[in-house]
This record gives structure tokens, C-alpha cells and sequence, in this order.
């Protein structure tokens, strides 16, 4: 019982990190990202070449992968998504068009990761040790897994509601045509936003990789379960997104351990379609 | 025969804010009556409360004797209440014709083919766009998008028609062509709620004015006698003109 | 043109295709086939994303699980009667998820339809393996290609009618505003629930016949071939790329882009989604509203 507990929130705490990277390219950047779950997929073969060829640890792989995935995000955004924020009309078409072109994106990835690694299962054993929690033994990967995610979600949380750039974000994500009127630079906060949310798929793909196998053509399901973390959570909240990555994680443990882990997904469903009835607008959204 | 309007204690909240409260009025058949009332007195959330497009916390609104409270809008309108809005929303991917047909094709009596283009035409006419049914909206200027949405509104056939603003951001010249325009359906004997910040305007049409003020009603009368009350001046201007 | 002229012109086309097996190789009318399929699948997609703006990524789902309905009823009921069956399985299916998402904001039935697919196919395997102990079935009906070939063309045909009917009845007209404005659309009258929900299920019902019809293709079949992702991308891209919004525009678009699929399948079969993608975003980019639109326009610019 507590050992389903602890690793649903590992879980949870993996589905909270990405889900924030996707709410904040959704809320600020107003791009609906389905190649999202593709990045983290990405992330994971990275930091698994870098494991066994190189011998480094994930630890290192997030200090090289994180800002490489900021980057590659900036450029993405720069050649494939601004030239859609210019010409749409409204934020309808945006979302129409990005919902397109990220479907595209998605392919692509996914078409290089089984180029390039094929489409079998993998994962690698990294601090694959025991460890006594409460009573229960939990593997020392799944908990370094779960202090990574809550450290960076508590980092993220800090810069955008204690700082002036965080605030600036939240501005923007607010009121995307007032923001302007004092100063703020709109076009500037999509860019970082878009590529936050990049480093945050690719954090969440290092740290997922370490207690779970993965495959190439698995990204569909992240973002899926990112989406309706974000849903759920109310679009643009992070701390939504932070309590319904927990509750999903926790929901999808049991569902495996208790019913079948062939339904995890199913379940996963029946949550966002019963919360959707109840609240349309999410846990923490507003009216 | 016209039915009338009436809103009974009609009431709305978004979150800790009262928009509007208590807030009672009938319009009789026929009659052009003046909403009045400063930015954010609750004018439009009355609006689209009749309309259907924002439920209510409380109160009732009834079309004679039908209660209409709880309706979606597309059943309101089918109550015969129409409207337009307070920013002029035209359909861009249909014609002018089409715009006005779709009314016309799900309004009371749901007209369609031959008669319906006929009806279309007849209504454009009548708002002064007669034979520019196959044009594009996005080339009308801002007047002829406006008298679009007002034939779009009169193509439901409705007793009762809410105007939000509908005079707003015309040019004097255009406005007295509105101002006509809005007099002629009077004699059509539709009944006309007119939510209007020109007062000239507001003294030409209307026989009768109910004042808003921070959600609440605050005169009732005759126009020219409930325009001079220093109350109304107050809410409008502030306490020096009063 | 005149409506009477077009309609003998198609009936002589459609009569020209159906005889085309008699003549052909057997390649090719497995070409043809595949094509008439996506013409179908695009155009019944196009029936409800086109005017209403919601864009599907489910068509695999439904696609899928018409073609499972025959793989599971067909050595039970006669093969009528297992198309009805599939036709109400997918439309039943349509109108839950309808119900349960096309009253809220758009990008909600988008992220449904996104992982639909794959909801289902597990949801079957779970079935499968924990309730039924199969995997995998076989499909043992007596047709040769032409004649599943002869049943999509009618299907198509069918689909293009029923396209063609709703673009000129006040259904259409109701649809274009909603795509436009729900909220102008409701106050004219419109039930707009109502209207999305009846087009999704219409639209869905015929994708999923699409799957029920072409399941002998493949004699044997287990959820992961026929629920198959590259099913909705193909759909959406060619139905894009011809314009959705447009009667022949999916038709226009299918054609085209099933001969390169086809080619490129064959010639790069290792980096087939890769090329997919790109052409996708290409295609995003260049023509949002589509061949048509973007040949009428450049005719448009034509004149003085």
C-alpha cells in the first residue's frame, strides 16, 4: 500500500514537471504543443546514449540537456512557430495551426527516434539500490527521481510568482493584449516561454528515464497524459498542474497495482472525462 | 401581436462582484425603451442575461407569458427575442445574404430556399443594402456591417429586439441614417430594448429610460424628466454636477 | 455548371471507375482501392472539422474499430449484418465522446481525440488477453480486392453525396457559422450542441465503415494494425491539403498525396514518417486553406 503510494508520486511528481513545461507553452505562448511528449521521449534516448556510451551519470546528462533543449526550443519556435504567431488573425487560428504543425513535428521525431534507435523498449539501471522508506523498500533512483521533480517545480514556482521576469510571464499569460501597454515585450515572453517549457520536457524526460523503460513511439502517451494533467489542473495554473500531476500519478499506480496495468490509460480517461463533467474549467481554473 | 418583456428581481454574480442586483422592468408591445446607465453598471450582463447568454443567479425574465429564465439562447430566440452586439460580430466566411439567411433559417419559423433568399433580400432592403446580398463582409464598411447585423436580427422575425450599443462609433451623418432606421421598426411594432450612450439618440427614440448604476436601477420615467434628475447627472457625471 | 450536367458527369465518372478493375492489373486495383478508401475517410473527416474548426485526431479510432467489429462478428453474423453492427458501434462511440466534450471549448475535443486511438486500442488488448484469451483474429470472408474495392467506391460516392447535400441545406449554412461564431450562431437560433454532435456522429459513423469495409484486406488483424496512427495524420493531411472546407477539396487533396505515399512507402520505407511530417508542416504553411482556395486566389490575383 504506502510502496504504491510513494511510486505514484514519483510518478505523479514526473507527470507535474511536464505538465508545467506544457502549461506554460500553452498559457504564455499560447502554442498547443502536441510534439511535447515526443521531446521527453527524445530526452530519455539522450540521456540513455550518454549512460552507456559515455558512461556519465542523468545527473549530468540534465546539466548538458536541459539547455540544450532551451535552445533547440528557441529555434524551433523562431522558424516553425512565429512565423504561425504572425500571420494568425485571432488566438483561435494560432491554436488550429499549432495544433497542426506540432502533429507534423510529432512525426518527424518520432520518425528520427526509430531511425535511430529502433522500436523496441529500453532503459538503463542507474542506482537500481533499495532503499528503506517508512517501512517499504523503494529503488534510490525512483526517490532521487521525485527530489528532482520537486526541487526544479519548486524552483520554477519561486521565479514566477517572487521575481519581475516571472511576473512578466504571468502578465502576459493574463492579458496578452494589455501586457504590451506597460512595457512588456509579448513576443520576447512566447519565445522564453516556448523554450522553458522545451528544458522542462526535457528535464522531465531525464528524470523519467531513470525509473522507467521507454520506447520511440511512446511520446503520444506523454502528451496525452500532459494534456489532461494540464486540463485538469485549469489551463495556465501551475499549481494545478501541480496537484492533478500528483493525482494522476497517484490514480495510475493503483489503478496497476489493484486492477490491471493494462487500463492505467482508461482510468486515465474516466478521471479527465468525470472532472471535465464536474468542473469544465478544471481544479484551479476560473470561470 | 408583440409580447412584452418583463425582468423580476433579476440578479448575477461573477465571483465576489454583484454586476447586477434586483434589477425589475417591463417594456410594454411596441415600445422603444432607453437602458441607460456609466460603463460597468451592469447594462450588458442585464443584456445578455434576457438573451440567454449568461445564466442568472436569480430573478426571471418572461417574454408575455412564457418564462425564459433558464432558456439557452438559441431557444430564446426562438421565443422571439433578437439581438445584436455590442461589438458588431459578422459571420466572415458567409456572404451578407448568408449572414441574414441563417436567421431566417432557424429564427420562429424556420424559412428556407426560394423564400428564404427572398425574405433575406426583403430585410436588407428594409436596412438600406438592397441587392448586395452576394457580397463579401469583410468589404463592407463599418455601417453597412452594422445595418447587416440588424437585418440579421430582424430576419429572426422577433417581437422583442435588444440593441447593445448598436449607434455607437458612427459618424454623425450615419447616425441620423441609424436613428431612422431604428424609428421604422417601431412602426413594424416590434418592441426595442437600447442599451445607448448617445443621448442624442436616446431622446429621439425613446419614450421611456430605466437608469443602471453599479448594477442597480436607479430611475425610471419619461426620458427628459428622468435624464434631468440630479441622481442620474450624478451617476453619469459626479457629485459636482449634481 | 448545371446541377443535372454535373450530376450525369459524376454518374459517367463513378461508372468508369467501377468498370476499371476489369481492365486493370491486380496492382492496381489494390492502388485504386487504398486511394477511394482515403477519399472517403477525408471527405467524411472534412464533413465535421472542415466548417466547424474542431480538428479530429481520432479517425483511427473510429477507423479501428470498424475495422475489429468485423474481425470479431465475421464468422458469427452474416457480413450485412456485421456492417450495421460497425456502423453503430462507431456511431454509439461518437456520440459519448461527443457528448462529453463538443460543449466545451474546442481545444478540449482536440486533446480527447488526440489520445482516443490510443485509449482504445489498449482498452481492446486489455480485452483481448484478459477477457476473450486471443490475440489476433482472422477475417475469413469471400472477397477479392475489386470487390472491397467496388464497396469503398460506393461508400465514397455515398460520402461525397451526403457532403454535397449538407453543403446546401440549412444544416450547412448552420455549420459555416458555428466554425465563424457559436455564440452569434446560437442567438441566431442554432442549437449548436446539437448540430456539432449530429455531424460528429454522421461524420464518425462513416470512418468507421470505412475500417468495417476494408478489414478483409487484411486476412489477419490484432489491434496495434489497425489502429494505426500514420491512418489519422494521412487523413488529415490530405484533407487539408485539397481544403476541408470545400466539397471535392479532400477528394483533390487524397488523390495526389496516396500516389506519393505510395511511392515513398515503397522507396523509403525507414524514414516514411520523417517525410510524412515534414510535408505535413510544409503544407501547414503554405496553403492553410488548401489547394483550392489557394488556386482561386492566385486566379483572383489574375485578374485586373
Amino acid at each position: 500500500m504506502l510502496e504504491h503510494v510513494v511510486n505514484g508520486l514519483v510518478l505523479g511528481g514526473t507527470y507535474a514537471l511536464v505538465a508545467m513545461g506544457l502549461t506554460i507553452q500553452y498559457g504564455i505562448a499560447r502554442i498547443m504543443n502536441l510534439s511535447f511528449g515526443d521531446t521527453i521521449i527524445a530526452a530519455c534516448f539522450a540521456t540513455w546514449l550518454m549512460f552507456t556510451g559515455l558512461a556519465l551519470s542523468p545527473i549530468l546528462a540534465l546539466v548538458v540537456l536541459v539547455p540544450a533543449g532551451y535552445a533547440l526550443s528557441l529555434v524551433v519556435y523562431r522558424f516553425i512557430m512565429k512565423p504561425l504567431v504572425d500571420r494568425a488573425p485571432d488566438e483561435g487560428a494560432l491554436e488550429v495551426d499549432s495544433i497542426l504543425v506540432t502533429f507534423g513535428l510529432l512525426f518527424v521525431i518520432q520518425g528520427v527516434l526509430l531511425t535511430l534507435f529502433g522500436g523496441g523498449y529500453t532503459s538503463y539501471s542507474y542506482l537500481n539500490s533499495p532503499v528503506n522508506v517508512l517501512g517499504t523498500t523503494v529503488a534510490a533512483n525512483r526517490l532521487l527521481a521525485l527530489a528532482l521533480s520537486l526541487a526544479i517545480g519548486a524552483a520554477l514556482v519561486v521565479v514566477l510568482f517572487r521575481t519581475r521576469w516571472g511576473m512578466t510571464l504571468r502578465a502576459v499569460a493574463l492579458a496578452p493584449q494589455s501586457a504590451p501597454l506597460y512595457g512588456i515585450d509579448t513576443n520576447r515572453a512566447a519565445r522564453t516561454a516556448f523554450a522553458i517549457g522545451g528544458a522542462l520536457a526535457c528535464t522531465g524526460g531525464v528524470v523519467l528515464s531513470m525509473f522507467q523503460t521507454f520506447t520511440a513511439t511512446g511520446g503520444v502517451v506523454f502528451t496525452m497524459k500532459a494534456l489532461i494533467v494540464v486540463i485538469l489542473g485549469g489551463k495556465g495554473s501551475v499549481p494545478g498542474a501541480i496537484v492533478a500531476g500528483l493525482l494522476l500519478g497517484l490514480v495510475e499506480t493503483f489503478v496497476a497495482a489493484y486492477i490491471d496495468p493494462g487500463l492505467t490509460l482508461a482510468a486515465v480517461y474516466t478521471v479527465f472525462l468525470a472532472l471535465l463533467l464536474v468542473r469544465p474549467n478544471g481544479l484551479f481554473g476560473k470561470a | 401581436m408583440s409580447a412584452e418583456l418583463h425582468l423580476s428581481h433579476l440578479h448575477k454574480r461573477f465571483g465576489g462582484l454583484v454586476a447586477v442586483r434586483d434589477v425589475s422592468f417591463s417594456l410594454a408591445p411596441g415600445e422603444v425603451v432607453g437602458l441607460l446607465g456609466p460603463n460597468g453598471s451592469g447594462k450588458t450582463t442585464v443584456m445578455n442575461m434576457i438573451s440567454g447568454a449568461l445564466p442568472c443567479d436569480g430573478g426571471s425574465v418572461k417574454v408575455g407569458t412564457t418564462d425564459i429564465t433558464r432558456m439557452k439562447p438559441h431557444r430564446v430566440a426562438k421565443h422571439g427575442v433578437a439581438r445584436t452586439f455590442q461589438l458588431v460580430r459578422p459571420l466572415p466566411t458567409l456572404t451578407v445574404g448568408e449572414n441574414v439567411m441563417l436567421s431566417l433559417a432557424f429564427g420562429k419559423k424556420r424559412h428556407w430556399g426560394r423564400e428564404a433568399r427572398d425574405l433575406a433580400e426583403e430585410k436588407l432592403a428594409f436596412v438600406g443594402l438592397e441587392g448586395r446580398g452576394g457580397e463579401q463582409v469583410g468589404n463592407l464598411t463599418y455601417i453597412d456591417q452594422k445595418r447587416m447585423e440588424m437585418a440579421r436580427a430582424l430576419a429572426s422575425e422577433p417581437d422583442i429586439l435588444l440593441l447593445d450599443e448598436w449607434l455607437a462609433g458612427l459618424n454623425p451623418s450615419e447616425l441620423s441614417i441609424g436613428i431612422e432606421l431604428v424609428r421604422h421598426l417601431q412602426g413594424q411594432g416590434i418592441t426595442v430594448l437600447l442599451v445607448e450612450h448617445i443621448m442624442e439618440a436616446v431622446r429621439a427614440l425613446c419614450s421611456r429610460c430605466i437608469v443602471m448604476s453599479a448594477g442597480e436601477v436607479i430611475a425610471e420615467g419619461p426620458s427628459a424628466e428622468v435624464l434631468a434628475r440630479p441622481a442620474v447627472i450624478k451617476a453619469y457625471l459626479g457629485d459636482d454636477h449634481a | 455548371m448545371k446541377t443535372p450536367l454535373a450530376f450525369a458527369l459524376a454518374a459517367v465518372v463513378l461508372a468508369a471507375l467501377a468498370a476499371a478493375p476489369l481492365f486493370i492489373p491486380d496492382y492496381w486495383t489494390g492502388v485504386l482501392l487504398g486511394m477511394t478508401g482515403y477519399v472517403a475517410l477525408a471527405t467524411a473527416w472534412a464533413l465535421f472539422s472542415g466548417p466547424t474548426r474542431y480538428v479530429s485526431l481520432a479517425t483511427v479510432a473510429f477507423f479501428g474499430v470498424g475495422a475489429y467489429t468485423v474481425a470479431v462478428l465475421n464468422e458469427v453474423l452474416p457480413y450485412p449484418l456485421v456492417l450495421l453492427c460497425a456502423g453503430g458501434i462507431g456511431a454509439a462511440m461518437a456520440l459519448v465522446v461527443g457528448l462529453s466534450t463538443l460543449r466545451l471549448a474546442g481545444v478540449y475535443f482536440v486533446i480527447f481525440t488526440f489520445g482516443l486511438a490510443e485509449l482504445v486500442r489498449q482498452t481492446v488488448s486489455w480485452w483481448e488477453v484478459n477477457v476473450t484469451y486471443t490475440m489476433g483474429r482472422y477475417v475469413f470472408l469471400p472477397f477479392e480486392g475489386r470487390h472491397i474495392y467496388w464497396q469503398l467506391l460506393a461508400l465514397a460516392a455515398v460520402t461525397l453525396l451526403i457532403s454535397w447535400a449538407i453543403g446546401r441545406s440549412r444544416l450547412g449554412l448552420a455549420l459555416k457559422a458555428i466554425g465563424d461564431d457559436e455564440t452569434v450562431a446560437a442567438h441566431a437560433g442554432i442549437n449548436v450542441t446539437r448540430i456539432k454532435l449530429m455531424l460528429f456522429v454522421i461524420s464518425a459513423t462513416l470512418i468507421t465503415l470505412v475500417g468495417a469495409i476494408q478489414a478483409p484486406r487484411w486476412t489477419y488483424i490484432e489491434p496495434s494494425i489497425v489502429f494505426n496512427p500514420t491512418v489519422s495524420f494521412m487523413t488529415l493531411i490530405m484533407a487539408l491539403l485539397g481544403g476541408a472546407m470545400r466539397l471535392w477539396g479532400p477528394l483533390v487533396g487524397a488523390v495526389p498525396l496516396f500516389l506519393l505515399f505510395e511511392w515513398l512507402s515503397v522507396s523509403f520505407p525507414d524514414h516514411f514518417s520523417i517525410i510524412l511530417g515534414l510535408l505535413f508542416i510544409l503544407i501547414v504553411f503554405v496553403m492553410p486553406q488548401g489547394v483550392l482556395a489557394k488556386l482561386e486566389d492566385l486566379r483572383g490575383r489574375g485578374k485586373p
